[in-house]
């Protein structure tokens, strides 16, 4: 048990910055476990590899592993030794009004932390029916996939955004999931709520979607919750309803989901 | 700090579990809910400025489920509203008797319907006395909260350590800070809702501007008069100066205000004015503001 500044003292040892190459993007990552796993936001692992400086200024090429879009977390490899890996909590026991610790890379400081309580815990509108963890702390974009500790120093999540001034976390429970089980089933698109569903903005090369002769600008029907139920169900393929062009018909194609991704 | 800190954060999250039973999640406007609590059994009390509709109010209670409620009233200038909720969902709270002091710490307790209970801490900034609102209402105390409100927390209760009701959150009352609605003006509004539907607010009928006097005095010079309102009642005429109200001299608008809350309409205030050099002295029975639509 110890106070603020222990804590973010360990904290900051265990806190990575990840940079894709060619300055395409960075964020912030975490010592998982002293074997080299590295946890960050999806968002912020958008390549295939990317450069990770651990603490003490050394620097590695990691191989991003694993990248699970809904729950906006990534793992990533390193081959480094004497790593400071973090000690993950068990999220589920997260309550409204614990103490919360947040460290990260925010706007480039190095080993920034902020400190606040829990506000919240639950589903977001728009982010599924998943459970997030809502911390009262002032986070910056640099701060993206960093940790979020408890007033024992245990991460309990991953933070992932800034909703309404308010960090929104991915709780460490779906962190051991995706390292046990996987990346969840995903379209490999990015959409935006429309009127009569969800317009896709974007396709990721070698996605489902892409497979499914989807293109940016269809318009998928129905909710996201449904189409991640629909995802979750277990079924191998996928019959989606979508609107292109003047609108005026209602086209059908199948996805063919892949196997799950193997994790670490 | 060593252990301190884990039995502080595990203190923090007992308050917020145990207040979860008295907040409510108030559905009255467009895309964000607020956030209400539990005053009375069956009374919730929220922001009035949340409030955007009269019909259709809903609320998610303490077990989750949300409900409809009804509109007992509102007084914007206090930004309070009351509601009124069917069953025994709800604990009301606990009210703290004694004003906080400046540094001592505050925890804003919420709910939101997806979310559940939500909590934000922070410290009780400055306390001062009475306090007029730029709407028009009269706290007890003016109470400025350094700790975060977002989108959904006014209306939400504010505690002190203890668990007690400070007051009332509330992001409308000032520009630079969220405000605590004192727990005693919030249960003098609440009385007088529940009692009337409405907070009454003196009026006299006048429309008045500041003037100076030959002898250096100040008072009020009457620009307008409501035809058959309560002063063109009394006899007052346009081009009267009021000097004082009840014996309390008058030189600005807001000093009328403060004579009137003084006593209820119907009652008969003490009007002392100036008329065409001459002094007189005219009662005047206190009428009703009429209510904004």
């Amino acid at each position: 048990m110890r106070g603020y500044g222990e804590i973010s003292e360990r904290l900051r040892r265990s806190t990575v910055q990840v940079r894709l190459p060619d300055g395409r993007g960075e964020g912030s990552g975490v010592v998982w476990d002293s074997s080299g796993v590295i946890v960050t936001n999806a968002h912020v692992a958008r390549a295939p590899r990317a450069e990770v400086e651990f603490w003490d200024g050394r620097g590695a090429e990691a191989g991003v592993i694993a990248r699970d879009a809904r729950r906006d977390l990534a793992v990533l490899r390193v081959d480094s030794v004497g790593l400071e890996p973090c000690t993950p909590g068990d999220s589920s026991l997260v309550k409204a009004g614990e103490i919360a610790i947040a460290v990260g890379n925010p706007l480039g400081f190095a080993g920034a932390v902020s400190v606040g309580v829990i506000h919240a815990t639950g589903a977001l509108a728009g982010m599924g029916r998943q459970r997030w963890i809502r911390a009262d702390v002032r986070l910056a974009p640099g701060n993206s996939g960093g940790p979020l500790a408890n007033a024992r120093g245990q991460v309990i999540g991953i933070n992932t955004a800034i909703v309404n001034g308010l960090g929104v976390a991915a709780p460490s429970n779906a962190v051991a999931d995706l390292l046990r089980g996987g990346a969840q089933p995903s379209l490999g698109v990015t959409l935006r709520p429309v009127h009569l569903g969800m317009q896709i903005l974007a396709i990721e090369p070698g996605s489902v979607a892409e497979a499914a002769s989807l293109k940016p600008g269809d318009v998928l029907l129905g909710s996201l919750d449904d189409l991640w139920d629909a995802l979750d169900s277990g079924s191998d393929v996928l019959r989606l309803r979508f609107l292109r062009g003047d609108g005026r018909r209602v086209r059908e194609t199948y996805a063919r989901l892949q196997a799950r991704a193997e994790a670490a | 700090m060593g252990q301190e800190l884990a039995a502080f954060s595990t203190e923090i999250s007992r308050l917020v579990a145990a207040a979860a039973a008295s907040a409510a999640a108030v559905h009255a406007r467009p895309r964000f809910s607020s956030s209400g609590v539990f005053w009375r059994p069956g009374v919730i009390v929220t922001a009035e400025h949340t409030v955007r509709r009269e019909d259709d109010i809903r609320v998610t209670l303490p077990d989750g489920q949300t409900t409809a409620a009804t509109l007992a009233g509102s007084d914007p200038g206090t930004d309070l509203a009351v509601l009124r909720v069917e069953g025994d969902a709800g604990t009301p709270v606990r009210r703290a008797e004694r004003l906080p002091s400046a540094g001592n710490v505050a925890l804003s307790v919420g709910r939101s319907e997806n979310s559940g209970v939500n909590a934000t801490l922070g410290i009780i900034s400055a306390v001062s006395g009475e306090w007029r609102t730029w709407r028009g209402g009269h706290l007890d105390a003016y109470l400025r909260l350094d700790l975060t409100l977002y989108p959904g927390s006014s209306g939400g209760v504010v505690l002190n350590t203890d668990g007690e009701a400070l007051g009332v959150a509330s992001s409308a009352l000032s520009r630079i800070a969220g405000v605590a609605i004192p727990a005693s003006t919030v249960e003098r509004v609440v009385e007088e809702i529940l009692m009337r539907g409405h907070v009454a607010r003196g009026y006299l009928g006048v429309g008045l501007q500041p003037v100076e006097l030959p002898d250096h005095q100040k008072g009020l010079i009457v620009l307008s008069l409501e035809p058959g309102g309560p002063a063109a009642r009394a006899g007052v005429l346009i081009g009267d100066i009021f000097v004082s109200l009840d014996g309390a001299a008058v030189s600005g608008t807001e000093d009328v205000q403060h004579a009137l809350e003084k006593r209820r309409p119907g009652e008969r205030v003490e009007a002392k004015i100036w008329r065409g050099g001459d002094g007189r002295t005219l009662a005047i029975e206190i009428g009703e503001r009429p209510r904004r639509s």
